[in-house]
């Protein structure tokens, strides 16, 4: 016989067998083992498993479909996300989040509706990787769900298919109840080019949460603002440093001239990163008038600061 | 043979109530980068047999059982 | 599959076994993988073997997955041109560009490939790839949410693409015919001590960093920076087959947490506004690259009156703090929580003590490795070599990624041009011979105490600042030793076995660090080659690589010009950033 030194091939008859055994403790062995086949004839003698009486084996096979894709594989795994065992259901969440292949949508666009919130999220959440045009329908839905945790996996199924046609629902979602889907809100919209969603990112700029209002912030940098741009300077009011910090960032990248003095008068910022962040959008900016401001740092006890300092004065020239 | 058996505590630990070992898994032995994980012939779990740890988890994170935990080596807490 | 487990294991026994391929790759970890699997990928009727010393499913320096990519060239970003730039500088302009350049065009559909496999690169809520901008040179961090899950869709790519897995071989020694070809490899079973000859047409060697040539501050011999797995043995087997290694006196040292000896990934906490900091709470790095001149100033800043130096997080805001501590303690190394826990260190109120990592060879943060072109080829025909063993500069992850493609790709066509060729027969003979001495022997001294006091006179002797002196000693030290280990080693079973080879590495690895070191008579890459004799650069003399290799059955070093550059480096542009440095020290 010829030496063969490497991992065997499998030997599907006996995982089969195993996966039968009375004792659930071998089911389980069995189960990873046929998730290390990474073999698609695996799938059909995994989700059997999934209905198996013990709840740790439900467990390995939830899990273990992580390691697949397709449509059956989708199939089991929506069946898992609804077992009684919290468990086994979160397992087959976490699973259904590592799908990449478009045909596995059917079973889950059937779930978007479902009667358990955990459900719900979990469907959306699967449905956003795989990015189909015919998800957009259920996740503009689900952004009325009662649940905060599912409207926020449904914003983020219509933000992956940046269609402009979702943009209304993606708008109100901006002023949502919950500070976390207004925040992933916020990030969705970067894609638009529309004033709508540029009115709605200026509207957010005064929300009550910092998170949100960091977001716009940073979203906004991406906007031509013209005369709307008084907006974003005034966030250099705001009481958190790190929404500060991207207003700062945005300002310089949009080149707002007339937010030169504002920026200016961060240069005095104890934490240093503000500072950091400052110079340097003086240095985009690159107008004379920033001279005094800049000068006054070149001796900054921060490294970074003096850097920037000097990039930015070699800028301005 | 004149060499001495020097004592350690060993960083990884398995609860064997947990371990299935016995029903033929050998997850946090295959898994081990540095190979130190054996099953005991005596009770047929699971055990640390060589102090020669990188504290790196994956024999904790992929048992199926949450058997096995992996402590701080001592001389580094 | 899971192993099965027999009793008696770790017994040694006698064997010898063959078996031949078309491409053998050593190594399991982060380049083996991709290499095996894009080999396979262009010729699909080709034998490939992936070989390594543990299993496949968790090996090498990213067992428990990776926290992002820090050198991800992703157009609209940044470009090919601009990191190469930035590579040569930080590498004092010691870099063949050709390489580096080849890894930042071909980066960008890696990612695209391992988002593929499942690898989740963190998107915005657009799903765009979230790129973090670090600092206005360069924009190159790309986190990765899932990192964990890194290993395990490797081997499921490697599982489908049919590639043969040899788990549990540990290679010793390659194979090379009469006229100097790579012929294949030794190797030894971690488990039995049986042997197992390889013959191949080509051999990539993807066996990671030496990690294990100094001892951590803590004294725990595997408490290392890198995966202790990682102990050299790629520089060793190439040395002895008669590759040239390129400027190992470049030393690895890093930034780490104190005692834990992990990374702190400032890069990580970079975007969100964590920095380095002393204990004056201020920044000190004046540097803009991960550098020798970084870890010079880092080293400075402990021994003067200003350190400890920390990781400072504890001016963020407490979401944005705690949203950095669960990233870093879930993926790479993440019993660094429990480390933490245990001492009750909170990232949103105290500051991280850091300190730096003992010494080693890793392409992957600096430039230390066997000498490879832009195809990943060694001066050996048909011998490649890719990852962290290499000597690509600051490649990192995603070049072990890259670069292990590029050569599974050209080795495989190589392959197929080529027949078997014929090495000396006696040479198995020999290298049986020389693993198992330890084995014949009823007393002696075990491996790890030979390990531990080579890596003692590396930390002693080796460790920057280079003193000639100092590492004169050290090489007669180290040659006792390498009698003790000759002569007077004893194992009492496999595993110890596999130990004892991996101490001959290690000895091998700290005898080329002395002597490559003591070659290059300037200082140069900051605190990586600080030799307090020839304290100041020589451009004119020493602007070049050094390649270590072995002539007549000695060590011996040569200079080897830097090839001329693919992409130029204007004067005004090396001076704009060694300006700003010299205008802060004023």
């Amino acid at each position: 016989m010829v030496f063969e030194p490497f991992e065997e091939e499998s030997d599907f008859e006996l995982l089969e067998e195993n996966l039968g055994d009375p004792d659930p403790a071998v089911r389980r062995v069995a189960v990873m083992d046929l998730a290390d086949t990474a073999d698609p004839m695996a799938v059909p003698l995994i989700a059997r498993a999934v209905s198996d009486e013990s709840p740790e084996v439900r467990l390995q096979a939830a899990i273990a479909l992580g390691e697949f894709d397709g449509l059956e594989t989708a199939t089991a795994l929506c069946q898992a996300m609804q077992d009684g065992d919290n468990r086994v259901a979160r397992a087959a969440s976490d699973s259904l989040s590592e799908l990449k292949d478009p045909e596995a949508a059917p079973p889950l666009l059937t779930l978007t509706s479902h009667e358990d919130p955990k459900v719900r999220e979990g469907a959306l959440l699967g449905l956003k990787q795989l990015r189909r045009p015919d998800a957009l329908a259920n996740g503009i839905e689900a952004m009325k769900d009662p649940v905060a945790a599912v409207r926020i996996q449904a914003v983020g199924v219509v933000g992956y298919l940046k269609a402009e046609e979702a943009l209304p629902a993606l708008i109100s979602c901006c002023r949502d109840g919950d500070p976390d889907v207004r925040k992933t809100a916020v990030g969705a919209l970067a894609f638009s080019k529309s004033s709508h969603a540029r009115d709605a990112l200026f509207a957010a700029l005064e929300d009550e949460n910092w998170a949100v209002r960091e977001i716009a912030a940073e979203v906004l940098g991406r906007f031509p603002l013209g005369d709307n741009a008084q907006r974003l300077i005034g966030l250099l009011d705001d009481s958190y440093w790190q929404v500060r910090v991207k207003a700062v960032r945005s300002l310089g990248k949009l080149k707002v001239t007339a937010a030169i003095d504002r920026i200016g008068s961060q240069l005095d910022e104890v934490t240093s990163n503000l500072r950091k962040e400052a110079a340097a959008a003086l240095g985009e900016i690159a107008d004379p008038a920033a001279l005094p401001y800049l000068e006054k740092l070149v001796d900054d006890p921060d490294p970074d600061v003096r850097k920037n300092v000097r990039w930015a004065l070699g800028q301005i020239g | 043979m004149p060499l001495a058996n020097t004592p350690t505590s060993v960083p990884v630990v398995v609860d064997e109530d947990k371990c299935i070992a016995d029903k033929g898994c050998t997850v946090c032995v295959d898994v081990c980068p540095l190979d130190v994980l054996r099953i005991s012939d005596l009770t047929g779990k699971a055990y640390m047999k060589y102090d020669e740890c990188w504290y790196c988890m994956p024999c904790e994170a992929d048992c199926p059982t949450n058997a096995v935990t992996v402590n701080i080596p001592y001389l580094l807490r | 599959m899971l192993e099965r487990l027999e009793k008696g294991m770790d017994d040694l026994r006698a064997g010898l076994n063959e078996v031949d391929c078309d491409l053998l790759v050593i190594g399991g970890g982060t380049a083996g993988p991709m290499a095996a699997y894009r080999a396979r990928k262009k010729n699909p009727n080709a034998k490939v073997i992936l070989l390594e010393k543990a299993n496949v499913k968790r090996s090498g320096a990213i067992s428990m997955g990776m926290d992002g990519l820090n050198n991800a060239v992703i157009p609209g970003h940044s470009t090919p041109e601009q990191y190469t730039k930035e590579i040569t500088i930080a590498n004092d302009g010691i870099c063949d560009q050709a390489a580096v350049y080849k890894y930042a065009q071909e980066c960008y559909s890696i990612i695209e490939e391992l988002d593929q496999f499942g690898i989740r690169f963190q998107k915005d809520d657009n799903g765009e790839y979230d790129v973090k901008k670090v600092h206005h040179i360069g924009t190159y961090v790309l986190p990765m949410p899932n990192g964990d899950t890194v290993k395990k869709a490797l081997y499921r790519q490697l599982r489908r693409a049919r590639v043969l897995i040899s788990n549990r071989y540990m290679a010793t020694r390659l194979l090379t015919g009469k006229s100097g070809r790579a012929a294949g490899a030794i190797a030894v079973n971690t488990r039995s001590g049986e042997f197992l000859v390889i013959k191949a047409k080509a051999v990539i060697m993807c066996t990671g960093a030496a990690g294990r040539l100094g001892l951590p501050t803590s004294g725990y011999m595997y408490g290392t920076y890198e995966n202790p797995t990682n102990s050299g043995e790629g520089y060793a087997m190439a040395y002895h087959a008669g590759a040239k290694l390129a400027n190992l006196e470049c030393f690895q040292i890093n930034p780490l947490i104190k005692d834990y000896n992990g990374p702190a990934c400032a890069y990580v906490a970079g975007p969100f506004g964590g920095y380095t900091a002393n204990s004056k709470n201020e920044r000190f790095i004046e540097c803009d690259y991960w550098s020798g001149q970084m870890m010079q100033e880092f080293f400075n800043e402990l021994q003067s009156g200003k350190g400890p130096v920390y990781l400072k997080l504890n001016h963020l805001h407490k979401d944005t703090a705690d949203h950095i501590e669960h990233i870093l303690h879930t993926v790479e190394r993440p019993s660094r929580g429990r480390f933490h826990e245990q001492r009750g260190t909170k990232y949103s109120e105290q500051m991280i003590e850091m300190h730096i990592s003992e010494i080693g060879f890793c392409s992957g943060h600096s430039a230390s490795g066997v000498y490879v072109d832009e195809f990943a080829r060694t001066t050996v025909p048909g011998l490649y070599a890719a990852g962290d063993m290499a000597s690509v500069p600051h490649n990192y992850m995603l070049g072990a990624f890259t670069n292990g493609a590029i050569a599974g790709e050209h080795a495989i066509d190589f392959a197929a041009d080529v027949d078997f060729e014929e090495f000396d027969g006696a040479a198995v003979g020999i290298e049986q011979e020389r693993v198992l001495a330890p084995t014949k022997r009823e007393d002696g001294i075990p491996p790890n105490q030979i390990e531990y006091k080579v890596r003692r006179l590396v930390n002693d002797y080796l460790q920057p600042p280079k003193v000639t002196a100092k590492y004169e000693l050290c090489q007669a030290r180290l040659a006792e030793v390498r009698e003790d280990m000759e002569e007077r080693m004893m194992v009492r079973d496999a595993h110890e076995l596999m130990r004892s080879m991996e101490v001959a590495s290690i000895l091998d690895c700290a005898d080329m660090a002395a002597h490559a070191s003591l070659y290059r008579k300037e200082s140069r890459w900051g605190l990586y080659h600080w030799r307090t004799d020839y304290p100041d650069s020589s451009d004119e003399e020493w602007k070049c690589h050094v390649l270590l290799s072995k002539q007549d059955g000695k060590m011996a070093c040569e200079k080897k010009a830097v090839q001329p550059y693919i992409i130029p480096i204007a004067d005004d542009e090396k001076d704009a950033y060694y300006k700003q440095r010299i205008t802060a020290q004023a």
